[in-house]
């Protein structure tokens, strides 16, 4: 008879785990983990470009030395800021996006100048990175929206009456949003 | 009299509209390929004409049918808020532009009111048609044309180059896309089928019934006891069969129609016998007109190029 009793409660806390949301809980919150990696990578891709483009831009415009050094700089500070999935506090997603945010604006600044040498703008090579590094804003912006949705998906669940007893014991956390910044929400509109 | 002034106060924002051309929003766009699945072009402003939309419609679906890739082609005069990328980008979400999982969607988008061109790349695409290349694409086939006014001319140019390329570019996996489909075309025959068999037996079975239904007590219980030829008329032979119930014993005489083995002459196609079908075959498989095809449910990721001319 304990026997039975002892199985029988087993299968009740089963249900009432995966029905209290453990499992979804879980599921979310990986779904956020992989937005998050998205948005990583396309910081991550535009970081890549930066060199090539500042080579390009270099053999045409010596003069702009300290806009390129701008740029340079920006990017390996916002290299040097990585953020775990795990570990996404207001705090660091607020230093993150201002160290991206502050390269997005030195290329800006990059962009801006190079209207000033036609020679430039007619290099297929940096007519190419310019389209790559458009595509990439472009993509940055879709997955920084993406991840907010994600998050705020998650973060409704999870603070929700029956989940939210089982989020606390689990450990499961808010999670922070990308916020609009004054001008970097949208990735600057390059046109030439 | 109150009637026609309200159609009248109805149909007057329309016509202006019309006049003005319409600032669309991502939902509005008609969707030819839903209706048509060899139709790729929204082209509700009539900004190309009759004979350009065919000509990219019909590269489109050999595109499609070689590599898979699904396109959304759309041409307006105006779109809601202006922001192009945007909205090329919204038109492949909503719409699932391109196969689920590979996300091997295109969208192209013409605004003429903005004078934009935008392409927009599923996820899956990204790697075959680089930003780089549509950007090319756009400026050294289609603007030119564009700036010029050539606007069929400047589409058909892109979107053939667009086609060429992905055609060409190496390491187009394209056998293992179209496999997928054959297999999944070939399942759908085959369940049509499975499903049109059991349809003709279930047919067979009760008409066979109903034909054995007495009608005295309604048991399915009667029996051919004896039949007589009444006439034999261009190879149809007309008797009368008298059927016995075997559980009340009333007895039904009917008339039925056969084919005469022995008639030789010609003329006098067969004609339903006692059964439902003589002759002929019921239900087709793959009608032969176009059915309304479907987008699969591609994702996008903000690839693509696009720009103004």
């Amino acid at each position: 008879m304990k026997t039975i009793c002892r199985i029988f409660a087993a299968v009740v806390a089963c249900f009432c785990l995966s029905s209290c949301g453990y499992n979804t809980m879980t599921e979310k919150e990986e779904a956020v983990n992989k937005a998050w990696s998205n948005v990583e990578n396309q910081y991550q891709r535009r970081s890549d470009l930066i060199p090539n483009l500042v080579n390009t831009v270099k053999g045409y415009a010596r003069h702009e030395q300290s806009t390129l050094t701008a740029v340079l700089e920006a990017r390996s500070k916002a290299t040097q800021i990585t953020v775990n999935a795990e570990e996404l506090t207001p705090e660091k997603l607020k230093e993150y996006q201002a160290a991206q945010g502050q390269v997005t604006s030195a290329l800006g600044k990059l962009l801006a100048i190079t209207e000033a040498y036609p020679d430039l703008k007619a290099n297929e090579n940096f007519k190419e990175l310019q389209a790559q590094l458009e595509g990439t804003e472009n993509r940055i912006s879709v997955e920084r929206r993406n991840f907010n949705e994600v998050v705020g998906d998650y973060n409704t669940y999870i603070r929700k009456f029956p989940q939210n007893l089982m989020a606390g014991i689990f450990g499961f956390e808010k999670r922070a949003y990308f916020e609009a910044e004054a001008g970097s929400e949208k990735a600057p509109k390059v046109e030439f | 009299m109150k009637r026609t002034i309200f159609l009248f106060f109805m149909l007057l924002p329309m016509v202006g509209l019309m006049a003005v051309g319409k600032f669309y929003k991502v939902n509005e766009i008609p969707m030819v390929h839903l209706q048509d699945r060899t139709r790729y072009v929204c082209n509700p402003d009539g900004v190309l004409s009759e004979m350009a939309v065919q000509q990219i419609d019909s590269i489109l679906f050999a595109l499609e049918e070689k590599t898979g890739i699904e396109t959304l082609v759309v041409v307006v005069e105006n779109i809601d808020g202006g922001d192009c990328f945007e909205f090329a980008y919204q038109l492949g979400k909503q719409n699932g532009v391109g196969k689920k999982g590979v996300d091997n969607g295109l969208v192209i988008l013409l605004v003429r009111g903005e004078r934009c061109v935008q392409f927009a790349t599923g996820y899956g695409l990204e790697g075959d048609l680089p930003d780089a290349i549509c950007k090319r694409i756009q400026e050294r086939q289609m603007f030119p044309l564009l700036k010029q006014g050539y606007w069929d001319e400047g589409m058909l140019a892109g979107i053939r180059s667009v086609n060429n390329y992905l055609i060409d570019s190496e390491g187009w996996s394209s056998d293992g896309n179209k496999d997928e489909n054959i297999d999944k075309e070939l399942l759908v025959c085959f369940y049509v089928f499975l499903g049109c068999i059991v349809v003709l037996i279930l047919i067979v079975y009760f008409s066979v019934r109903a034909n054995r239904r007495c009608p005295h007590c309604k048991k399915s219980a009667l029996k051919r006891s004896n039949s007589r030829l009444i006439s034999r008329v261009n190879g149809l032979k007309t008797s009368e069969v008298v059927y016995v119930c075997t559980h009340c014993g009333h007895s039904v005489v009917r008339k039925e129609e056969e084919e005469d083995e022995n008639y030789t002459g010609f003329g006098g196609g067969s004609l339903g016998g006692p059964f439902i079908f003589g002759g002929g075959r019921g239900g087709s498989f793959r009608g032969g007109g176009f059915s309304g095809g479907s987008f699969g449910g591609g994702s996008f990721g903000g690839g693509g190029a696009g720009g103004r001319f």
